[in-house]
């Protein structure tokens, strides 16, 4: 290859550049689209994470719905600091936004539910969940993990049969709620790191539930009596979160402690006291996966 | 007439026989992608032969007039440098693919901000896919094929010349918007069949994609039958109007001339069958 070759080769490349950005150039202000300037401020100060959890396509599809009037918090990514931020780009005050987390309504690992039978069907809560039978209670947890395959952010594991949210971890997606297909999973708002929750789904009445699980609420009442934050609906107990606060008066903890099968728990990020009652235990940081089959050589016929 | 013959030919075949997608599996990107709605896949089929056109005006171009070894202004700017016979060797072939991505770039950007601009609707349903026709390899395709008939050619004289190669990105869109409603025709219906759960989604769109490929391959040999049919009529008009020019109308007297000039007018005399 001659120089005069790679002379023209370059120059080629040069003029083209020219006249196609000059091309370019012109049909940019011809075809200027006026586009609110604060929609491409919101967007730069959003995650850009494009998880959905606003209930939006993506970030950019919050962005213009944010500059056409929409609520400044849903961002659950983004958090506090996020919403702050849009709020002083549109010019409006925030409310005081609270972080949402997924909190599980099941409470039963595998030795405390009653009534189980073998399932040899796909391992997936969904398709378990159109089979009768494979478990004694219709509302609680199956243990396949949907959502532990929805999570983008390795932030809930079955651990013993029981979906485990790792509040750690969690940005609040909503991902994990919209796999269930028991619909156990709700998206609540923390208003502390930790929030009293009912870990427990079932609706039927009392005498039912104990034929199907070891821990599930028998909607005794007991915690309406004692506290009004909670009410008995359909023999269940539930929480009015928006009458919550995270200074727990003497009788919500009462409550709890009432409960005959102490369904009433904290759920959330641990606090210091839990890291430090477990700090002497010793835990392997990472478990590694042992790929050894059960099934017997001998047996295995392909 | 050859040339009409060839034209003619060039867009039967980049649009049926030869399509883009179903022939030569390029372009399978957006015709899995945008093929869920009829209206969508318009929109897509036509973005994409607009851009086809403009690459292809791009492409054939710089490739006459820049790349090819002996094109005018390579020949004209080597001159300065060196001796005549050697500047009309200069060969800039090498630099296509880099060109061509950089006219289908250029023009793809141009094309999106004016539907951004006149077709706001159409922006929005777009949505990523009208950038990614930047890689849209069937728009690469149709510029490389305008290339080998241009650049990889023994005879000059054969090169195709522009009208030729926006035949071919024309008539190779069409051939892709109508592949791509045929399959979202399909898909629409597909969504109120009853399809086996391991078949649903991307599995049946392929199978649908793999059988309308199929479909296709009856269209296999209609360019041959069409060319011989052309080639021998235009023969044959050939022959017609030398024949006319050859025959002496003065030589037949009265109302003989007049009736057999009106004969071969209408091309019915009986010694031109």
């Amino acid at each position: 290859m001659s120089v005069v070759t790679i002379f023209l080769a370059g120059a080629t490349m040069f003029v083209l550049a020219i006249v196609f950005s000059f091309i370019l150039e012109w049909a940019n202000t011809a075809f200027h689209v006026e586009v609110d300037p604060r929609i491409d401020a919101v967007f730069d100060a959003l995650p850009g994470a494009n998880c959905g959890g606003c209930g939006y396509i993506g970030c950019r599809e919050y962005a213009e719905a944010v500059v056409a009037g929409e609520m400044v918090d849903k961002c659950v990514v983004g958090g506090a600091s996020c919403a702050e931020a849009l709020a002083q780009i549109m010019g409006v005050s925030v409310n005081q936004s609270y972080p949402s987390r997924p909190i599980v309504h099941c409470g039963a690992h595998l030795e405390d539910r009653l009534g189980r039978s073998a399932y040899t069907g796909e391992r997936r809560c969904a398709a378990a969940n159109l089979v009768a039978d494979v478990q004694g209670c219709t509302y609680g947890c199956l243990g396949f993990g949907d959502c532990e395959e929805a999570c983008n952010y390795d932030a809930i594991h079955v651990i013993d049969g029981l979906a485990t949210v790792d509040y750690e971890k969690c940005v609040g997606c909503g991902a994990c709620a919209r796999a269930c297909p028991r619909n156990i999973i709700t998206i609540t708002p923390f208003k502390a790191d930790r929030v009293l929750a009912v870990t427990c789904s079932n609706k039927d009445k009392g005498k039912d539930v104990k034929k199907v699980c070891k821990v599930g609420c028998i909607g005794c009442g007991a915690c309406a009596r004692t506290s009004s934050l909670f009410k008995l609906e359909n023999n269940l107990s539930t929480i009015d979160y928006d009458e919550y606060s995270p200074e727990c008066s003497a009788d919500v903890l009462k409550a709890c402690e009432k409960c005959p099968r102490h369904r009433l728990v904290f759920v959330g990020k641990p606090t210091a006291d839990d890291l430090a009652k477990t700090s002497d235990i010793e835990a392997p940081d990472v478990v590694e996966p042992d790929f050894k089959t059960t099934v017997d050589d001998t047996e295995w016929r392909g | 007439m050859n040339y009409l013959i060839d034209i003619l030919l060039i867009a039967v075949s980049a649009a049926l026989i030869n399509n883009f997608v179903l022939y030569y599996f390029v372009g399978i990107c957006p015709f899995i992608g945008v093929s869920r709605q009829i209206d969508m896949a318009v929109g897509m089929g036509l973005a994409v032969t607009f851009v086809m056109c403009i690459a292809a005006f791009l492409s054939w171009t710089v490739t006459t007039f820049i790349l090819i070894p002996g094109a005018l202004l390579s020949k004209l700017v080597a001159g300065f440098f060196v001796s005549p016979e050697a500047a009309s060797k200069v060969d800039l072939t090498i630099l296509s693919y880099i060109v061509y991505i950089f006219a289908i770039a250029a023009s793809v950007q141009f094309v999106e901000m004016y539907v951004r601009r006149f077709f706001p609707a159409l922006y929005k349903s777009f949505g990523v896919f009208l950038p990614l026709i930047t890689t849209n390899c069937a728009i690469l395709f149709a510029c490389l094929t305008i290339m080998s008939h241009v650049a990889g050619v023994d005879n000059p004289a054969d090169a195709w010349d522009l009208g030729r190669a926006l035949t071919l990105a024309f008539f190779g869109g069409i051939g892709f918007t109508i592949a791509i409603v045929i399959m979202a025709g399909i898909r629409e219906e597909l969504d109120f069949c009853d399809i086996p759960q391991c078949m649903k989604g991307p599995a049946i769109t392929l199978v649908v994609a793999g059988l309308l490929s199929m479909a296709f391959m009856g269209f296999t040999g209609v360019d041959s039958g069409l060319k011989k049919a052309l080639k021998s009529r235009s023969v044959k008009n050939a022959a017609l109007e030398m024949k006319i020019e050859n025959y002496d109308v003065t030589s037949v007297p009265g109302t003989a001339r007049a009736h057999m000039k009106n004969m071969i007018a209408s091309k019915e005399h009986p010694c031109l069958s």
